[in-house]
């Protein structure tokens, strides 16, 4: 049945992903050729499924990073973030999940993962040459940035495309409209509650080596100074980032994100603020193998009805165990959707787990949000949300990391819902 | 208008060097090692190779690093290897040079181009660099990386269009060596008039004097008779300039059509030295310049200052 | 001031950027479209035309230009861009990542030392022997594994030959573009022979399954079309060695240091053995298995052995592989698939079919004329895949059997024998400075003319009776 043989390739795969045996984009060929093989679908179905929108958006931001890197200009942010944050290690990483959620919640987690990731890699460059000696803060610093941009991206409708997913959902189910404003009061508090307990998350897992930056910041200071004053060239290529970036906010909708982040590689190509051969060499490209694979094993879980019969199980057993029905529906949303958006993408989670839970009855707004909301709970592993995906493409990362602070983090998340869920939206 | 300090720093100087093939660049390489020997300065010599077509551009690096574990490798090193070769020639007395060997392990990747790296000397240092793709813009772009004061390119046959290309675009100041005979004794010929290139064009016209003991004539050339204050100061600047150092100078005053004159006076046996043009690069795209069109018309060595 | 002369410099190096696009932008606006053309496949053409100039005159990088025929399916077609995504990749893209691939890893092992010892005890050290057998060897290696991998493993072998026979450059002409060419044309010829000599011949198969047109299996293929590649191969030296005759009738001193310099190689290996027999795996897989599971998914299996057994590391493929190719094979599928669907492509056949229809009565020698001349010129322009896949819809959208003329296309887009652009093979030896773009000529139209008689040959002859 093909539902039970794409199971088969996830858990497979899952494996694969956390013991690290093979190279990653040996594990990405295996989830596509298994399709293939075990019958699942065509060679050309399968091959389509790896390409959409997202897997254009992680190339296009991975090649985009290679050039603001190529140009300084990531130097040139770090310090600037340094400025408002001062040396100290702890303010540093503070800086960072504040900066990263709330910019997120906004625009999104995808563009501000992408923005920030080069800015982290700056930094722990400076920190140390041997990035080996250094493994706690580098740690410290890329998961400040892909787990506050994950926290911040509940945050406001437009901080995810899962948010419109569930938005359009309620409006299809009659339980009427929540407006721009109204969801920010609802979860909101969630996101600012969250941004403090995970800097503390943070600094206790991955324990930085150094307590502040004092020396790696001069470096900086020395480089930026040595780079001189900004030349035209790097004022051209800050210009086409910034377009970029307002094409994300107002055209993604129109065109995609993925497409507007590959008009922003054309143009650096057009430019001649990078070369070819510097994109080709510099970008990660098993890490775009890896997403384009998940998010086609994702798609044949939905397709199969795999998705489906997850959730059904779940359901069938958590009501053995759970008799009082709001109960049942908190614990299947927050549960399902959880562990489901680790291995689909938050926005697939939302649109397969969604309609079931909202059938389940009780408040369908309410559990609306728990279900957007645990649907960004992507911590565990590196295809878990693009975020993920972007910082583990900088090789400095393992998904035992992932691991480590992930757990912690999701039980930080299900509780910070728990205190919403029970003390603000009753007062609501 | 003249500076108290000097334009150039004559310490410090870097020479980019650009070769092609073997046959065509040994007047270049020679110049290229003369003028550094005797500046005591760096020299570059840098290869542009054609850029393989991009559509097979993996299958040729696929190619290319086979071919190293056959101990073959690109023909452009070929080409670097054929030139440090010929610097020893020219220069059998430089010990420190002659202990140089062409080691392909030397050989990385940095800043988009390659380059092979010497053992580290403290003066005379050569960098043989191999860049691909088109001529102009890969020279551009060594040229600001390095922040190379002179770049020494052979005249080609395809004149006309490169010419243009390699006097408007090329940051530093240029030298064009067509027909350049290495024992030729030339004289020099600065053309002075009222632009700002003309102060850096008479350091360099010095300099230049100075090292190689070749004779100065300066040229000012006026469309009308009448040789205003601009003219007139800037000859007496230059001359005194160059009585200051000791260097004997002639100076000319001619009345005519400016590029008619520099291409007659000129000859065959003189090397001219002229500032590069101050026009606005729209214009020169479309009119060209002084500079252009003296190359384009005589075919001695020019030195164009920027 | 000097912001301005860069800005002038950017100005004229990119104009024909500026061109592509501000025509592309005219003609969408203000110029509306044929009314035999639905207005969606008139965009699509716009996007094409835009593409072709910019390929032409390559005032940005090839990759750019694949980004460009990306973006602007989504900006100007109003496509979503999961569709075009969706286009994009297929099996033919995953075969052609995968063949790369597969060419790093086999390439690396370091075997092409014993393939060259084996070659060299065969055809002996007279010159037309050693010209022959490469050609031979060439083709037929290059119809299973493509001539990516085929060339680069022998290439180093004629340099070296080259390299020990005394004399220099000017005296030794004609040996060095013998040898070179007889490596380039008979991986050329070579790579029609089976689907899974070249990226190209995947992308038709590929078509074939989207546009319903039927089906070929992998020795259904062969049959068809490995005949004419073994009628080429004589062709092919005799061409190669009337127009560059070798000055040397015997290569004894270049053979024999030859045979010192790769007899250190010692034993096989256990790496070795494992390359072989793990390659031997995909062949088989190629052959027997590509109907049910498609040659890129076999290929990508290859590949995860390889890495799987450690044979070669993910960095070396990733740097080894050329991303930008990628990129290009997919956004020219891409657009291909939209052509058809659209209705571009069926408007353009139409189009050809009307405008000769005065001079070629006959209306299957008609398809068959434009079929291959379209190949056969764009691809000396474009390389042979990116001419499969944009002219393939035409083609498959002229009428009669789409197979036969598929397979047509295809051939026709290996006869890019005039520039050093349409065959990866011709690209690598041009790249070794030792032959000039005017030996591509010289022999080039040799070639078009033999391979052109030949096609006409086994089409006229040999299909009929097949198919």
């Amino acid at each position: 049945m093909p539902a039970y043989d794409a199971l088969i390739i996830i858990s497979m795969a899952l494996i694969l992903i956390i013991t690290e045996p093979l190279p990653l984009p040996a594990i990405a060929m295996f989830m596509l050729f298994m399709q293939v093989i075990l019958g699942i679908d065509t060679a050309n179905n399968v091959a389509s499924s790896f390409m959409n929108d997202a897997v254009f958006f992680i190339m296009g931001s991975l090649m985009l990073a290679v050039a603001i890197v190529s140009q300084g200009l990531d130097k040139r942010l770090a310090l600037g973030i340094i400025k408002i944050t001062g040396h100290k290690t702890w303010r540093i990483i503070a800086g960072f999940t504040a900066i990263s959620a709330i910019l997120s919640s906004f625009i999104g987690e995808h563009t501000v993962a992408a923005m920030m990731m080069p800015v982290g890699l700056t930094l722990v460059r400076y920190a140390h040459k041997d990035p080996r000696k250094v493994k706690g803060l580098t740690a410290a610093l890329l998961f400040s940035i892909a787990y506050g941009a994950t926290i911040g991206s509940i945050g406001t409708p437009s901080g995810g495309g899962r948010n419109v997913i569930m938005m359009n959902y309620w409006a299809e189910f009659g339980a009427g409209t929540v407006s721009y404003l109204e969801w920010m009061k609802y979860i909101y508090p969630m996101v600012l509650i969250q941004i403090p307990f995970t800097v503390l998350i943070l600094l206790r897992t991955f324990k930085p080596e150094q307590s502040n930056l004092d020396s790696a910041v001069r470096k900086l200071v020395v480089d930026v100074a040595r780079a001189g004053k900004i030349k035209a060239r790097e004022w051209v290529a800050i210009s086409l980032f910034v377009l970029v970036f307002f094409g994300w906010v107002f055209l993604s909708e129109d065109y995609g994100l993925g497409i507007i982040a590959l008009v922003g590689v054309f143009l650096y190509l057009a430019f001649g603020l990078v070369e070819w051969n510097e994109l080709n060499r510099k970008t990660n490209w098993g890490v775009i193998l890896l997403f384009g694979a998940a998010i086609s094993i994702g798609i044949q879980m939905n397709k199969t009805g795999a998705a489906q019969w997850v959730a059904n199980v779940i359901i069938n057993n958590l009501s053995q165990v759970i008799s009082s029905p709001e109960v049942l529906q908190g614990s299947v949303s927050v549960l399902l959707t959880g562990v489901m958006s680790n291995i689909l993408s938050s926005s697939a989670t939302v649109a397969v787990v969604g309609p079931i839970v909202l059938d389940l009855g009780g408040d369908p707004i309410l559990i609306g949000f728990a279900t957007a909301i645990s649907s960004a709970f992507g911590y565990f592993t590196a295809v878990a949300a693009p975020a993920c995906t972007i910082i583990y493409s900088s090789g400095l990362v393992k998904s035992k990391d992932f691991l480590r602070a992930g757990w912690k983090m999701g039980v930080l998340s299900v509780l910070s819902l728990l205190g919403l869920a029970l003390f603000w939206w009753p007062v609501l | 208008m003249m500076s108290k300090h000097s334009l150039i720093n004559p310490e410090s100087l870097r020479f980019l060097t650009a070769v092609s093939s073997s046959e065509f660049s040994r007047p270049t390489l020679a110049m290229g090692s003369l003028i550094a020997s005797v500046f005591d300065a760096s020299l570059g010599v840098v290869y542009v190779g054609e850029k393989a077509n991009e559509f097979h551009g993996g299958a040729v690096n696929l190619t290319r690093q086979n071919l190293e574990t056959w101990d073959i490798i690109h023909p452009g090193l070929d080409v670097l290897k054929w030139a440090l070769q010929e610097l020893k020639k020219l220069n059998p007395e430089n010990t420190d040079l002659a202990k140089i060997q062409f080691n392909t392990d030397h050989v990385f990747e940095e800043d988009g181009r390659i380059k092979i790296i010497m053992p580290d000397k403290e003066d005379g240092r050569i960098e043989l660099i191999l860049r691909e793709g088109e001529l102009v813009d890969q020279l551009r772009k060594e040229i600001q990386l390095e922040s190379y004061d002179l770049a020494i390119i052979g005249g080609s046959q395809n004149k006309q269009h490169l010419a243009h290309s390699i006097i408007q675009y090329l940051p530093s100041s240029v030298f064009v060596l067509q027909k350049f005979a290495p024992r030729k004794k030339y004289k020099l010929l600065l053309l002075v008039d009222d632009s700002q290139a003309t102060a850096k064009s008479v350091e360099w016209g010095a300099l230049i004097a100075q090292k190689l003991g070749w004779p100065v004539k300066t040229l000012t050339v006026s469309k009308t008779k009448l040789f205003g204050p601009g003219y007139q100061g800037a000859a007496d600047m230059a001359k005194a300039y160059f009585e200051a150092r000791n260097i004997d100078v002639e100076q000319h005053f001619i009345t005519g059509d400016p590029v008619s004159t520099f291409v007659d006076f000129a000859g065959d046996d003189h090397i001219v030295i002229m500032g590069a043009s101050t026009l606005n690069p729209v214009k020169q795209l479309l009119f060209g310049s002084k500079p252009i069109k003296t190359l384009a018309r005589t075919d001695v060595p020019i030195l164009i200052v920027r | 001031m000097r912001i301005s002369a860069d800005m002038i410099f950017w100005i004229q190096q990119k104009r024909w950027l500026f061109i592509a696009f501000i025509s592309g932008a005219i003609l969408y606006h203000f110029v509306p479209g044929p009314a035999s053309l639905s207005p969606e496949g008139y965009h699509i053409l716009i996007i094409i035309f835009m593409t072709l100039i910019l390929i032409l005159k390559e005032p940005v990088p090839l990759p750019a230009i694949a980004l460009q025929l990306i973006f602007w399916q989504v900006i100007l077609g109003g496509s979503t861009p999961n569709e075009v995504g969706s286009y994009f990749m297929n099996d033919a893209v995953f075969f052609i990542m995968g063949s790369l691939m597969l060419a790093v890893a086999i390439v690396s092992q370091g075997l092409d030392k014993r393939l060259a010892l084996g070659i060299i005890r065969f055809t002996g050290n007279k010159t037309w022997r050693i010209v022959s057998g490469f050609t031979a060897i060439s083709a037929i290696l290059s119809s299973f594994v493509g001539p990516h991998m085929v060339t680069a493993m022998l290439l180093p072998v004629a340099l070296t030959l080259i390299k020990f026979t005394s004399g220099d450059a000017k005296s030794k002409s004609g040996l060095t573009a013998a040898l070179l060419f007889s490596i380039a044309y008979g991986a050329t010829i070579g790579s029609i022979g089976t689907p899974s000599g070249g990226g190209r011949n995947v992308i038709m198969m590929n078509y074939w399954a989207e546009f319903g047109s039927g089906s070929l299996s992998y020795l259904e293929w062969m049959k068809l079309v490995y005949p004419m590649v073994l009628i080429e191969i004589p062709l092919t030296i005799l061409i190669i060695l009337k127009t560059f005759p070798p000055e040397m009738q015997v290569l004894d001193t270049a053979v024999r240091r030859l045979i010192v310099e790769v007899a250190h190689s010692g034993k096989i290996s256990a790496r070795e053995v494992m390359t072989i027999v793990l390659f031997g795996f995909v062949l088989l897989g190629w052959m027997l298995l590509s109907e049910d599971y498609g040659l890129g998914s076999i290929a990508l299996i290859g590949v995860f052995l390889y890495l799987a057994f450690g044979l070669v590391s993910w960095k070396d493929l990733s740097l080894g592989v050329n991303w930008g190719v990628i990129l290009l094979f997919g956004s020219t599928i891409s657009i291909g698939v939209q052509m058809k669907n659209t209705g571009g492509a069926a408007w353009l056949a139409d189009l050809s079919v009307g405008l000769l229809t005065a001079v070629i009565p006959n209306i299957e020698a008609l398809r068959a004329i434009v079929s291959v001349a379209l190949s056969g010129v764009m691809s000396n322009l474009l390389s042979s895949s990116a001419t499969v896949a944009v002219v393939g819809p035409i083609v498959l959208n002229l009428g009669g059997d789409p197979i036969l003329l598929g397979l047509s296309s295809v051939i026709a887009s290996a006869f890019g024998y005039f520039t050093a652009v349409a065959a990866p093979a011709c690209t690598i030896i041009y790249s070794s400075g030792l032959v000039k773009a005017s030996d591509f000529l010289q022999a080039g139209w040799k070639m078009a003319v033999m391979s052109v008689l030949s096609l006409m040959f086994i089409a006229l002859l040999w299909w009929p009776v097949l198919h």
